[in-house]
């Protein structure tokens, strides 16, 4: 190889990267792609609601639209003498809202953005992120169709209400790594996506959208029940999501929120990995 | 001179759909291509549609990974293909100019740069900052070259994007990209336009399924083209 003193050497366009490294590798690159990430976000943001009427008005309507209907169901037909169940549920809504759409978008952003990524070498994670970020907007903007039900209910904030953004980074970061570790098989197997679709609506009823985790505790108590239920990852951040809302404090066991957040850093690894050891290749299928 | 890229024995196999399985049906990738892009040096991808010229582009992009063999660069490398893909409707040409710019991996500084530029060659004046829905296709074209031709690499890859626009604009594009060409460390140009890349290709490779037919001289390269 020919190359004169003080020239930038040959670099591999496809050099081998140490399995450990990749998710060091993912952080790097998001936050040296971060001008792209925020045109990226800004374009969602910008063409969501773009030909409504009513705007973003819609993501404060959505959740207080379909809070209405679930409360008329469970506090009217089935008697429940909660006054604070459609805040409880509109939360819940908020919440598993972003959880899914996070893990839908991030499942399809290869087969989504493959016209966006044939110019140059650009971290292909930008995409399942942007989507993520953009719904994480949304998700806050959403919060605020509970500023009448503060006044209704005699609601405060507190310093707990401040952990409501952190709760919701947590479920759509999670919902972002299952995205990751299904993203490269959805591009081979476009069935996956339908797939994720279908087991996306049957967990609405296995989250706690429209039921509790008292409910839940109540009904089943401690035992392999419990364990299994803190195997959704949804299930701890809600909770906390109502918690710091309402000013309440659920007794989540320890092991609790050790499942959630090993959840979130274990998938983050295995998602990091699985994606930049196969997208690139999966690009080749779509 | 200095080697700008280097390409060892790259093959790239399509996976084939389970369809066409059972028949003869293989899409073309490319097989077992080596090649060296010097600075200074033009160099042209000639072949029948399906030939491996695009596939080839986008595995000197970056976007494509080989299945077997290596692909070094020495600096910067961006391709221009589809001229305006990746635009949002909803966004004004100028906000989609820094997100193109982005796409191409560009940072914002180098984008702030060149935007002056790139708003002067569009030629869309108060256009600039509207909303793309309000634009033309001839427009949307302008904008999309006007960016995809503001950057310089050190390596740059054209994948038949002057067709686009009207007849002078299709003049001033070319003006463009030979201007690019003596700015950029290299350019590697697919194109159908056998007079155009006779006239500016230092050499020329004739790819036929996958293969490397000819590489060197362009007339003779041409020629070997026709005869296909």
């Amino acid at each position: 190889m020919d190359s004169n003193p003080g020239e930038v050497p040959l670099t591999p366009l496809w050099g081998k990267r140490s399995f450990f490294r990749l998710p060091f590798i993912v952080a790097k690159d998001l936050f040296q792609a971060r001008h792209l990430l925020r045109l990226l976000v800004k374009r969602d943001l910008t063409g969501r609601y773009s030909r409504a009427y009513l705007g973003y008005t819609w993501a404060i309507l959505e959740p207080l639209l379909l809070a209405i209907v679930y409360t008329f169901l469970f506090t009217i037909l089935l008697g429940s003498n909660d006054p604070l169940y459609s805040v409880k549920i509109i939360i819940g809504i908020i919440g598993w809202q972003l959880f899914a759409r996070s893990v839908t978008t991030s499942t399809r952003s290869i087969s989504s953005s493959i016209n966006l990524f044939q110019f140059a070498r650009i971290p292909k994670t930008v995409f399942a992120t942007s989507s993520v970020l953009t719904n994480y907007v949304l998700a806050l903007i959403s919060l605020s169709c509970l500023i009448p039900f503060f006044f209704i209910h005699d609601l405060s904030l507190s310093f707990q209400t401040l952990l409501v953004p952190v709760w919701l980074i947590l479920i759509c970061f999670t919902g972002w790594v299952i995205g990751l570790m299904l993203a490269p098989l959805a591009c081979k197997v476009p069935d996956v996506i339908n797939l994720v679709n279908f087991l996306v609506r049957a967990g609405f009823f296995l989250s706690p959208v429209m039921w509790t985790y008292d409910m839940f505790d109540k009904r089943f108590g401690e035992g392999w029940h419990s364990v299994l239920a803190h195997m959704n990852p949804t299930v701890v951040p809600i909770t906390g999501m109502r918690d710091a809302i309402l000013g309440e404090s659920t007794a989540i066991p320890s092991y609790g929120y050790l499942m959630c957040f090993s959840i979130a850093i274990c998938g983050y690894i295995l998602g990091s990995i699985i994606f930049e050891r196969k997208a690139h290749r999966a690009v080749v299928n779509v | 001179m200095t080697t700008v890229m280097e390409i060892q024995n790259l093959t790239l196999e399509y996976p084939v759909p389970r369809k066409y399985r059972k028949e003869k049906f293989k899409p073309s990738g490319v097989r077992n291509i080596s090649l060296e892009v010097k600075k200074g040096e033009v160099l042209g991808i000639i072949g029948r549609n399906g030939s491996g010229k695009s596939t080839l582009l986008k595995m000197m992009a970056g976007v494509f990974p080989p299945d077997s063999g290596s692909i070094a660069i020495r600096g910067s490398v961006s391709l221009l293909a589809g001229v305006g893909v990746g635009f949002h409707k909803d966004l004004t040409g100028r906000e989609n100019a820094y997100l193109y710019g982005a796409l191409m991996g560009r940072t914002q500084n180098e984008i702030d740069g060149l935007i002056d530029e790139i708003q002067a060659f569009a030629e869309l004046e108060h256009h600039f900052d509207r909303p793309l829905r309000t634009y033309s296709s001839g427009m949307k074209s302008r904008l999309g070259i006007s960016v995809a031709t503001a950057f310089n690499p050190d390596l740059l890859l054209i994948d038949e994007v002057l067709g686009v626009g009207d007849a002078s604009f299709r003049e001033k594009s070319k003006k463009q990209v030979r201007k690019m060409i003596e700015k950029s460390g290299a350019v590697v140009i697919v194109s159908h336009s056998l007079g155009l890349l006779k006239e500016i290709c230092d050499r020329i490779i004739v790819l036929e399924n996958g293969n490397i037919v000819y590489k060197g001289n362009p007339d003779v390269a041409v020629e070997t083209y026709l005869q296909l």
